[in-house]
């Protein structure tokens, strides 16, 4: 392919807008709109009034649910996206060079919707800021301070990079983008000069090198910590819960890039820009994080049955009897097989529709596993007597719970819709300009 | 160096040995003579010629000057901390000397050493005694007021008044009790027994609710060592009630029962902090101790339970003082057996309770009366008001 036609093809949505692109739009702002709806219905309402999330003990509820599941898978999403990108900087993987842009935006997004969910949970969203005022305070003995702080800095890391990368290209391509964000361009490319481009790529080097190593403190560190570090939680309570999320989050993030960066080649026509050989590297990275999964799930299983603390052993018992358990098992061994069926035989079983499918299978099962983790933890709560003599809890999330949810995912896609009109979703070499 | 062996003499130990024994103790910063000193007399003590009690006597003074503590077990460290006046153990302190394994409060300590000395200061209140000094590890009696309360299960006849007063009082909202009472069945063989154990916030003395508090909105009272939540400062994010072991707490729905008329204490303590009585809707809230009556000269020292329950089961008062009400009433039934709820959680809980504890295998049971039935769940007609 000729490089002229790549460059344009790339910036051929940011000079045209399509039909199809204005339904899609009227669309997720719609969603957007219901989903402002149902926040402010909720803010009106009190969390309590209107969700299936109510206080343990007496009441028999589950204080966290599925915001906080939300967030959690939200958090593991977002690692997949910039951890590839970072990857292609710091050990030079060219091939996955396409997808890098698209993976940073669904970092930067993603992070922000696990920040969303974490205010839907909230009884006084209003008060949020008090979280920083008092952070200093906090910082050295609360694991909700630590989680602020590291998933503030992923965000900040995230988008100086995201910004940082841009200033070449937006400052070559300014002529051929819409003038109506000129504002936008010229902040972000403010004082550029063509000198600095050596130095702002030994920076994005070693922006990478902090990024990838935020990673495992993220969701193997802070986020998991918020709920092992817990003694009145026994099925919390635990050392392997960071290296388990961590692994679950991968697999969910990288069936979260392929299922975007599949829904971009489709919609443009990048068949050739985002060629098949990626997607098959990935599924290959995708069989063995979610045959991983299954490995510490099948921890979780042997170490909690066979002669484990009685209630260690009731709770593994209880959580076999949940048929959402099942349903985890079930995706994740029909995910593994058929994405070494597609690695082994690919000319028979590699179809990019069916890793999508797989994909969008394997981001539910996560994220109902992770739901689980936080619900049926709380469903079992403290240490005998109380286990026993509180009653135990149960949790079903209302619809107005599952719309905020999902909205959230609305708001991402509203989000990845605004971000085609505004940057080019594939790098371009700011030298081919023309 | 002579043998200290089995056939050593006092003779032994001649000049070459403190000489020795100086050069060791020289590059440590303590007191070189006492370490000589107490080495002597501990030789003493290994032949028999001085008793364990002088052995740990004759130093104490000296040993608590230098090093600010004294752990070895004198009468001051041991018999008069562990007991109260008549030499009754305490429930919760158990029969070891020293301190085996680091308590959460030395991780924090050595986590609040790495942070900013700013910072560290800001932690008071919160983590308490945690940045306290050594000393305040020995617990013993006369240190800071820690109020409590001794509950006798046996005398509790479940009666749910205890409960009743409280909503009464707190003007708590639909569902939420701060006071709660467990009925209960055991069975051994064929033989059912009932046990009742009313519940209240246990105000621990390593609260894990305040540990967890992203804006130190949950915190312990230094004063008293009530644990409270500043209703102006929780963002409800209910973390709290998340790292409680008890279930103690109840996030504010701003749905007052028709129970009470409403809620007469003051809403901010002596600090200014707006503490008791009911939270404000999405804000966590949870038993204070009605910390309005301890702020109030005339009802300082009781509690809406405590005054209402007909067999005088809940004694409050400071744990700390020996001759307070709760630790009289500890004194005066010795021989009853008594436990502390979860000890094994390591939250140091304040709430003493006389009679058997609960089994794992207890089972609840429906009593004579349930909240509904004592209309302590009908919402108030005028609805809610405060935000």
């Amino acid at each position: 392919m000729s490089t002229d036609v790549f460059e344009d093809r790339i910036l051929y949505p940011l000079e045209h807008t399509s039909k199809r692109y204005y339904a899609l739009l009227a669309i997720f702002s719609l969603g957007t709109v219901l989903f402002l709806l149902a926040w402010a219905y909720q803010l009106n309402a009190g969390v309590w009034a209107v969700t299936g999330i109510g206080d343990w003990g007496i009441s028999a509820g589950v204080p966290w649910g599925l915001y906080i599941g939300g967030f959690v898978w939200w958090v593991g999403l977002a690692h997949g996206g910039i951890a590839i990108s970072a990857a292609v900087r710091v050990i030079d993987i060219d091939r996955f060079a396409p997808i890098a842009r698209v993976s940073e935006i669904l970092t930067v997004l993603a992070l922000s919707m696990a920040a969303f969910n974490i205010v839907l949970s909230m009884g006084r969203p209003d008060r949020i800021f008090n979280t920083i005022l008092w952070w200093p305070a906090t910082v050295h003995h609360s694991p909700l301070a630590w989680d602020i702080a590291v998933i503030t800095l992923y965000l900040v890391l995230s988008l100086t990079y995201l910004c940082l990368s841009l200033r070449a290209e937006i400052a070559a391509f300014r002529h051929r983008l819409p003038t109506v964000f000129s504002p936008l361009y010229s902040m972000l490319t403010i004082g550029y000069s063509k000198s600095e481009d050596e130095k702002i790529e030994q920076i994005l080097w070693w922006l990478a090198v902090a990024i990838l190593a935020l990673v495992p403190l993220l969701s193997g560190g802070v986020v998991p910590w918020l709920f092992s570090l817990i003694a009145a939680q026994p099925a919390w309570y635990g050392a392997a819960a960071g290296a388990a999320m961590l692994t679950e989050s991968l697999t969910s993030a990288l069936a979260g890039v392929i299922i975007i960066t599949a829904i971009f080649r489709y919609a443009y026509d990048w068949e050739d820009v985002i060629e098949d050989r990626i997607f098959r590297d990935l599924a290959v990275v995708l069989a063995f994080l979610s045959l991983a999964t299954i490995w510490f799930t099948m921890h979780d299983i042997l170490t909690g049955l066979y002669t484990a603390p009685a209630n260690i052993g009731a709770l593994t018992g209880a959580m076999l009897e949940l048929p959402f358990f099942w349903l985890a098992v079930v995706g994740l061994v029909v995910s593994v097989v058929a994405l070494f069926l597609m690695i082994g035989w690919p000319d028979r079983f590699f179809s990019i529709p069916a890793l999508v499918a797989i994909s969008v299978i394997l981001s539910v099962t996560i994220l109902n596993k992770k739901v689980m983790f936080i619900v049926e933890g709380l469903m079992f709560p403290t240490a005998p007597p109380l286990t026993n003599l509180y009653p135990s809890g149960s949790y079903s999330p209302t619809l107005l719970e599952w719309w905020l949810f999902i909205g959230t995912i609305v708001l991402l896609g509203f989000g990845f819709l605004i971000a085609t009109k505004v940057i080019p979703m594939v790098e371009l070499d700011p030298e081919e300009v023309n | 160096m002579p043998d200290l062996g089995k056939g050593w003499t006092p003779g032994d130990l001649d000049e070459d040995w403190e000489a020795s024994a100086e050069a060791k103790l020289e590059t440590v910063e303590f007191d070189t003579e006492l370490g000589i000193e107490i080495s002597r007399d501990a030789m003493a003590l290994a032949r028999g010629e001085m008793t364990e009690t002088a052995f740990h006597e004759k130093h104490h003074e000296a040993v608590f000057e230098e090093f600010g503590i004294d752990q070895r077990p004198t009468y001051e460290t041991t018999v008069k901390a562990k007991t109260d006046d008549d030499g009754d153990a305490l429930p919760g302190v158990p029969d070891v000397g020293g301190d085996a394994v680091p308590s959460r409060r030395g991780l924090l300590k050595t986590m609040g050493g790495l942070a900013a000395a700013g910072a560290a200061t800001s932690m008071a209140g919160c983590l308490d005694q945690a940045v306290d000094t050594p000393a305040s590890t020995a617990d013993s009696d006369g240190g800071d007021v820690q109020l409590g309360m001794v509950i006798d299960t046996d005398k509790c006849i479940a009666c749910l008044k205890c409960a009743e007063a409280c909503k009464q009082e707190n003007d708590t909202d639909r569902g939420s009790q701060w006071m709660h009472v467990f009925r209960y069945e055991e069975t051994e063989y064929d033989d059912v027994s009932e046990g009742q154990m009313p519940r209240p916030c246990q105000h621990c003395s390593e609260p894990s609710c305040t540990y967890v508090c992203p804006t130190q909105s949950r915190f312990k009272r230094e004063e008293d060592g009530i644990v409270l939540t500043d209703y102006d400062r929780c963002i409800g994010c209910k973390y709290c009630e998340v790292a409680c072991p008890y279930g103690v707490n109840f996030l504010g729905k701003d749905e007052p029962t028709d129970k009470s008329p409403g809620f007469f204490g003051s809403d901010t303590d002596k600090n200014d902090r707006r503490v008791g009585g009911p939270p404000p809707a999405g804000v966590m809230g949870k038993c204070t101790f009605c910390v309005h009556r301890q702020d109030d000269s005339a009802q300082k020292g009781t509690t809406a339970c405590e005054d209402d329950c007909p067999v005088d089961a809940i004694h409050f008062g400071d744990m700390n003082d020996a001759d307070s009400q709760p630790r009289q009433y500890l004194r005066e039934n010795r021989d009853q057996s008594r436990f502390k709820l979860l000890e094994e959680q390591g939250n140091e809980p304040n709430v003493v309770y006389l009679g058997n504890e609960p089994s794992k295998d207890a089972t609840p049971t429906d009593g004579p009366f349930t909240y509904e039935d004592l209309g302590m769940e009908t919402l108030a007609d005028d609805g809610g008001d405060d935000q």
